[in-house]
């Protein structure tokens, strides 16, 4: 039930400004706020960005499309670019990325799911979530961008990577971008080639526009190329070496292109973006790692060794902390990404978003952290 | 007064206590879920019930039923709120859920400390060197000597006034306590080392005092209601929950059976120990689910400090298994009525107002 019509939300944010300020300092809980607005709307809030599932659409045998409406608090987002969802499963609050399939000049976004097996976001997005329930998104997040100069452009994607540069390449071809342009993408089996309807119709509208599937998965014959990456898939590309190369996917599809495009002596430009890889189970045997802190932007050297206090304080820093025992959570810091392993359990922890204390807190992996 | 009889531990045995309450805390960590979050979020949504009601029932006026079912709700209120959710959450006993609304390290209670002063205060120096005399200044915080252990001075000859005094104003007793103007008096600490503090310490009591004594009786100005009754009744919720919290807290550590530890006897400290020493330190109190509710689970005060990071919906499960480990390893598990307990530590307040000489047997 709506007290509020959902047309009125964008107006509210103008009305809210009074609550913001007294909110940011400390007169007013944001908290019980959002619990008054929630009344008069279910996605009016003062700052979270709330978006209402608006359609839901299979795009690929394991992927879906979901169209969004965010509140007034959303701040915009470029194609290409991702953002961070929340959903609470067991009671605890899950953050994943997703690309921008579609920034819609009315304000709704589409991003595209693929279903990660023994995920815990994505299976409950994919079956239990429905049209007209209300998700958090988060920030924004991503450089990829269209090379407007470009003589010729060339998109290579593997799996779910199709997302940001679908999101690209819609809003390129709908603002008249004439210049050719070739999506390759690399899918395991035929079922998995998403929005394929929609990329050839693209092609059927857009002479300048071409798109390829190359299938890894079982060898059935098919009209598609085979096989993983390969110089050769481009063969058919006569001006390859002049053009913009955009790519996206898994951290070793990201690196052979990277590989491949040095080899060719390329100056175009050369975007890419690869997923997190996932983390990898290691013994106890000492390793070098990358510890990042988000907020003082310091990249640090670090090992599996220690806790991440001891090792941010090796480094001359002075996180807050208490005991140092894992008692106290003065220390405490939110994980951004990475694994870390706490100390007295042996418990891994590699939630992005989830509270850690540093002083009990070894980093498995890279790891960034809000310090 | 205090005639507990615990086994002496050997440091290996010292150890395995240690795992025992370890594995414990690891079990419970892992079933940590789906109810325990909505449980914190039910007890959020009735203090904003209570309190919200609260308000608007003292609208009413002087009328008795609506002033006094009004003053209760609002106390009622801010007892939870602070016991239950603000304590407990500013615990860290919630980060699991990621959700900022219950992340420790960022929750406001409503209090006149602020929740930055508590984190240290109480999260750190308590939590980590519970009943060590000198190095735990809630032992006595400062003004009651309860521990024939504690140096005498003729300032606690009248510490049955200080300690009402204490008990009626228990929320800026426990605020001004991270200012440390013992030190600033001795001259240890600098005036300009402190006025930071102070400075976080206006900026909170200014917040409270506008809400409590200032907007809502204004706002009852402005809706023809009756302004006095509604500050009255925001002055008895305070004292309501300023008396109740004084109670549950000076239970925990004071009561009859309760142990103090030396700063010598913690030095290089092992993990089995730092668990026997919160064990021995620490008193529970018998009740219902209610009255545990009321108390922030506080009544158990042994669970709370063995797993202080641990929501405290689970201390009274846990409490079976604890009791059962206790007397395993021959410790004495100490736990008793409200008012029993309560009046061991009046009783304290009442002796060890004197000093060693008049309160110690004379064949001492």
């Amino acid at each position: 039930m709506n007290l509020l019509p959902t047309a009125l939300l964008p107006a509210c944010a103008l009305l809210l400004r009074p609550l913001r300020y007294l909110v940011a300092r400390g007169w007013l809980r944001e908290s019980d706020v959002d619990a008054w607005l929630r009344l008069l709307h279910p996605a009016l809030r003062l700052n979270r960005v709330l978006a209402r599932v608006c359609a839901r659409e299979w795009v690929a045998e394991d992927m879906l499309a979901l169209t969004l409406q965010p509140n007034g608090n959303w701040r915009g987002a470029q194609p290409g670019q991702h953002v961070q969802l929340y959903i609470e499963r067991d009671g605890v609050r899950l953050s994943r990325s997703y690309s921008l399939t579609r920034v819609g000049a009315d304000g709704r976004l589409q991003i595209a799911i693929k279903r990660q097996a023994g995920g815990r976001v994505s299976p409950y997005l994919l079956e239990c979530l429905a049209v007209g329930e209300v998700l958090e998104l988060g920030t924004v997040q991503g450089e990829l961008h269209w090379p407007q100069q470009a003589p010729g452009v060339l998109l290579l994607a593997a799996g779910s990577g199709i997302t940001p540069l679908l999101g690209l390449l819609r809003s390129a071809l709908a603002q008249g971008f004439a210049a050719p342009v070739t999506l390759l993408h690399y899918v395991r089996e035929q079922g998995q080639r998403a929005f394929a309807d929609e990329l050839q119709a693209l092609q059927a509208q857009y002479s300048n526009f071409q798109v390829r599937w190359a299938l890894t998965g079982a060898e059935t014959p098919s009209a598609e190329l085979q096989g993983r990456f390969t110089a050769e898939h481009l063969q058919g590309i006569g001006d390859v070496a002049q053009r913009a190369v955009l790519s996206c996917g898994p951290a070793s599809f990201v690196a052979a292109v990277q590989h491949w495009w040095q080899g060719t002596g390329s100056q175009a430009e050369l975007q890419v973006e690869a997923f997190t890889p996932p983390p990898l189970s290691v013994g106890s045997e000492r390793r070098e790692v990358q510890l990042s802190l988000a907020r003082s932007r310091q990249v640090l050297s670090a090992h599996n060794q220690a806790s991440l206090l001891e090792q941010a304080e090796a480094h001359g820093l002075r996180p807050a902390h208490g005991c140092r025992q894992g008692i106290c959570a003065s220390c405490t810091c939110t994980l951004v990404s990475g694994v870390v392993r706490d100390m007295r359990s042996g418990a891994r922890l590699a939630e992005p978003g989830q509270a850690i204390r540093l002083c009990i807190s070894a980093p498995e992996g890279d790891v960034e952290i809000e310090l | 007064m205090n005639h507990r009889q615990d086994r002496q531990l050997s440091p290996a045995e010292l150890d395995a206590f240690g795992a025992e309450l370890d594995a414990l805390r690891q079990r419970t960590l892992a079933d940590l879920g789906e109810a325990d979050a909505r449980y914190i979020r039910r007890i959020r949504t009735a203090v904003r019930f209570c309190c919200w009601s609260g308000r608007g029932l003292l609208m009413f006026g002087w009328f008795p039923p609506t002033w006094l079912l009004g003053s209760l709700l609002l106390g009622l209120g801010k007892i939870l709120e602070n016991m239950e959710l603000g304590h407990n959450v500013i615990h860290g006993q919630y980060d699991w859920m990621n959700d900022p609304e219950f992340a420790g390290r960022s929750y406001e209670w409503d209090i006149a400390g602020p929740s930055d002063f508590w984190r240290h205060t109480h999260n750190h120096v308590h939590h980590t060197w519970t009943n060590v005399l000198g190095m735990d200044d809630d032992v006595g915080y400062g003004v009651v000597r309860l521990f024939p252990e504690q140096r005498w001075k003729p300032f606690y000859r009248w510490q049955p006034l200080w300690v009402t005094l204490q008990a009626v104003l228990f929320q800026y007793s426990v605020a001004i306590q991270h200012l440390r103007l013992d030190k600033v008096y001795k001259g240890k600490l600098s005036k300009a080392e402190v006025r930071p503090l102070i400075k976080q310490f206006n900026a909170k009591l200014l917040r409270q005092w506008s809400k409590d004594y200032l907007f809502f009786p204004l706002l009852a100005l402005l809706i023809g209601a009756n302004a006095l009754a509604v500050l009255a009744g925001n002055v008895l919720a305070n004292l309501l929950r300023n008396l109740w919290t004084f109670t549950v807290i000076f239970c925990g550590h004071f009561t009859e059976q309760a142990a103090v530890f030396s700063k010598e006897s913690v030095v290089g400290e092992s993990r089995g120990h730092w668990y026997l020493r919160q064990l021995r330190g620490s008193s529970n109190l018998n009740g219902g689910p209610l009255f545990h509710i009321l108390t922030g689970n506080l009544s158990h005060q042994i669970e709370h400090h063995l797993f202080p990071d641990l929501p405290a919906r689970r201390y009274a499960a846990l409490a079976v298994e604890v009791r059962e480990i206790a007397e395993r390893y021959g410790q004495h598990y100490n736990s008793g009525s409200l008012w029993r307990q309560f009046a061991t530590v009046l009783k304290r307040i009442w002796i060890y107002r004197r000093p060693p000489a008049e309160h110690l047997p004379a064949s001492a």
